[in-house]
Parts: structure tokens; sequence; C-alpha cells
């Protein structure tokens, strides 16, 4: 039986006086997919900042590939994949520099070649020579996914990876998702509502005052009215 | 790591241009503001391109940084697998290289406002400011690091920096004097002592601690 890729328990997270995780448990298993779903403020950045070793909980404890997520080795780094809110790229490189870059920081065999590779998934190939302050926000979220996702990772923490995306952008996101999983990756995404991806099974998570329930029912969430899709069923 | 930093900064040049700007700035008053007349030229000179240095020394580090914090680029960098005493190191390296341009353009400067000759002593000055610009862009990129987080981060880098260079920026003044003034290099060994000490300290100092003055944990 493999082992869990994420691991938490208790874990919290406190700024000042204010708690914005407490007592999360998680266990997210190879080849598994996670939403963790909540309002502005929830702490679902929180939780996959902590996941990434950005930052140390306050309490309770953390792994990822068993690794305390505090001083996670770098032959593990190289197999997390991030995209955050802010996209991590040199707004005065190409798309394809910026990738290149990156294919050479996760000790790529060929980063030019998986610069286009990437380009390509993500419908960025036709841009590739354009620096990437001359993209829109959405050109943007689509290169950061490429990005994070250029070297294959085991674990792919994504926080709202559909954000600023037309129906297109939200396809290829959902199905750069969809084949991580298939080769076996974890995925954790955040996002407001619970986003359809088909031929994906995710379990969802809300956190709500900083509590995550586990388990959620998906039906739930929907007879509850919120959101339904992000693309626009 | 530096090919990057070199790209980007040949894309814009606003670095370079700024750097030689200030140091021209700053030879230029020091000039006019000093009496060359009451003080050997040579000490004057030495003064004069050591504080174009260090400011321009301060700008290089910054920028060298500045780079990662647009978009959050800071955090890939800490990310992915790259060891934080090797982005140290990177960093080091091109502030390294824009005080050197710096350098090399104040020194020029300084050989033609203070009507001093381009001969055998101007040379005697390469090991100086190597030794010079080795320390200093090894402080002043540890703490920028710090700095570029706060508020006001780029007032605070000249008050915590110069305050520290102030023993190797001392015996580089002194050594940069005595070599303009022809006196030979071996004769200077206090001073180049003190600078090459200052260089081990700070260079360590920032490769072991980088990783927590960038990380946010």
């Amino acid at each position: 039986m493999s082992a869990p890729v994420v691991e938490t328990h208790r874990l919290a997270k406190t700024y000042g006086l204010s708690p914005v995780l407490r007592e999360v448990e998680l266990r997210l298993m190879p080849g598994a997919g996670a939403y963790v779903i909540g309002g502005n403020g929830a702490g679902k950045s929180t939780l996959l900042r902590i996941l990434a070793g950005l930052e140390a909980p306050s309490d309770g404890y953390a792994l990822v590939f068993g690794q305390d997520t505090r001083k996670v080795a770098a032959r593990y780094r190289r197999r997390i994949g991030v995209m955050a809110h802010q996209s991590f790229l040199y707004p005065n490189l190409t798309a394809r520099e910026n990738l290149e870059f990156y294919g050479e920081l996760y000790s790529l065999p060929d980063p030019r070649a998986s610069a286009e590779l990437w380009l390509e998934r993500v419908g960025l190939a036709e841009v590739a020579d354009s620096r990437e302050r001359t993209f829109s926000r959405g050109m943007e979220q689509r290169l950061s996914a490429a990005r994070a996702m250029l070297p294959e990772p085991a674990l792919l923490l994504l926080d709202e990876p559909f954000a600023s995306l037309d129906h297109d952008g939200v396809e290829i996101i959902a199905s750069l998702i969809r084949s991580a999983i298939e080769r076996g990756a974890a995925v954790i995404a955040t996002a407001h509502a619970i986003p359809e991806i088909e031929g994906v099974d995710f379990a969802a998570y809300e956190i709500s005052h900083g509590r995550m329930q586990p388990h959620l029912h998906k039906e739930e969430v929907r007879r509850g009215g919120r959101i339904r899709s992000l693309l626009g069923r | 790591m530096l090919r990057k930093d070199l790209r980007l900064e040949l894309r814009s040049g606003e670095s370079t241009l700024a750097l030689l700007a200030l140091s021209m700035l700053v030879l230029v008053v020091l000039v006019f503001a000093l009496d060359a007349g009451r003080v050997r030229s040579v000490d004057v000179a030495a003064g004069a391109l050591w504080v174009a240095m260090v400011f321009a020394g301060m700008l290089g580090a910054n920028r060298a940084l500045l780079a990662e914090r647009d978009n959050g680029a800071i955090r890939g960098l800490l990310l992915s697998p790259l060891d934080p005493g090797t982005l140290y190191a990177a960093k080091l390296a091109a502030a390294l290289i824009f005080m050197a341009v710096a350098e090399v353009g104040a020194v020029i400067l300084m050989v033609l406002f203070f009507n001093l000759e381009f001969d055998v002593s101007i040379a005697r000055l390469a090991p100086i400011l190597a030794l010079g610009a080795i320390g200093f862009s090894a402080l002043a990129t540890l703490l920028s690091a710090i700095t570029g987080r706060t508020r006001g981060g780029d007032m605070l880098l000249p008050i915590l920096a110069v305050p520290i260079f102030v023993p190797a920026l001392i015996a580089g003044v002194k050594a940069s004097a005595a070599a303009l003034a022809g006196v030979p290099l071996d004769s200077m060994g206090q001073w180049l002592k003190i600078m090459v000490a200052f260089d081990v300290l700070f260079v360590t100092a920032g490769y072991l601690l980088f990783e927590h003055v960038v990380g946010e944990n």
C-alpha cells in the first residue's frame, strides 16, 4: 500500500491573535485529488502555503512525501508544483525563457524541449517569444500552470487554478489536472466553488472559520445553492 | 540564475545606467565641494571613489534582488530544488558585476576629474577595489534581502550597510590613496588583511544565513 503524499494532523495556523486554521486533518494518496473550498480569507491559501513549505504551522504538523514541510529536502521540492495567486514569472522574460529557466532550475534533461511542449499544452505556443508582461491575466495564469507542471511533480498545490480563465483556459487546465491524476500525482486545488472536471472525482472539503470539514458531499454543496460551476454549466 | 539576471539587465539597462549616473554625480559633487589645493589630490580622489562605490554598491545589490520581487518570483525560487546558498551566490555575483561596472566607470571619472594619470597606480587599485566590491556586495546582498521585505527598505539598506562596512571602507580608502600615491601593494598589508577578513566573514555569513532571511518561515 503506497504512503500518503500529504498528511496533516491537528494543523493550525495563527497570525497574531487570529487563528486562520484550526486542527486541520487531511490525508491525500497518490492519484487522488481534493478540492478545498471556502470564502475569502477562509484559510485556503494559508493551507497551501504550509503544505508548500513557505510557512510553518503554529501547531500540529504537515507532511509531504513523509517529510515535515518545514524542512523538505531539495529532492522532494523537485516533486512539488505550486500555482499561487502570484505567478512566480519574470515580466521581462519571454514565455519560453521563463519556462526554460524553471526547467533548468528543476534540472530537466532538455529545458528547451520541455518549454516548447508545455507552451503547446497551455495554448501559448504562438506567443512563446512575447514577454510575460504583455500577457493578459488569463495568459499569465496559463503560463503559471505550465511553470508549476513543467517538472511533472508528484504533488500539485493549485491555488484557484481556474481564476481569470476563459472557457478554453479552464478546459486546458482541467485537462492538465486530469492528466496529472492519471499519471499518479496528487492534486489539491482551492476554489470558491467546486469546479467540474470531467473524468475526475475529487474529494471536497470546506474551510469555514479555520476548520476544515472532511468528506463534504458534493451534492450537499450543490443543493446548498452555492455557485455550481466555473464552467458555466 | 546569473544568466537570467544578466539577460534581464541587458534588456532594460536600468541598473547599469543608474549606477554610472550615480557614480558620476558623486564624483562631480565631491570634486567641486572639496578644495583640492588643501589636501592631496590622491587622498581626495580615493575618498571620492569609495563614496561613489558604496552608493553604487547599494544600488547594485538592491537591483540584483529586485527582479525576484516581481510576481513573487522569489517564492518560485524558494519552492524549487535550488539551494538557498546557491541563490545567494548568484545574487552576490550579479551585485558584484553591477558594482564592477560602476567601479570601472568611477575610476575613469576619478582620473579625469582629479587630474590623475592612467598609469601603474591605477592598475594597483584593481585588487583593492575587487576586495572592496566583494565585501560590500556580500554584505549588501544579505541586508537587501532583509530590507526588501520591509516598508521603507530602500532607506533602511544604507542605514544598516554603511556602519557595518566602515572597517573595510577605511581600509579601502587608505589602501587606495596609498596605491594612487605610488606605494606598492605589499606595503599595504594591514589594510588588505582587514579587507580580506571582511570579505571572508560576510561571504560566509551570507551563504549560511540567506535561507533564513528570504524564507517566510
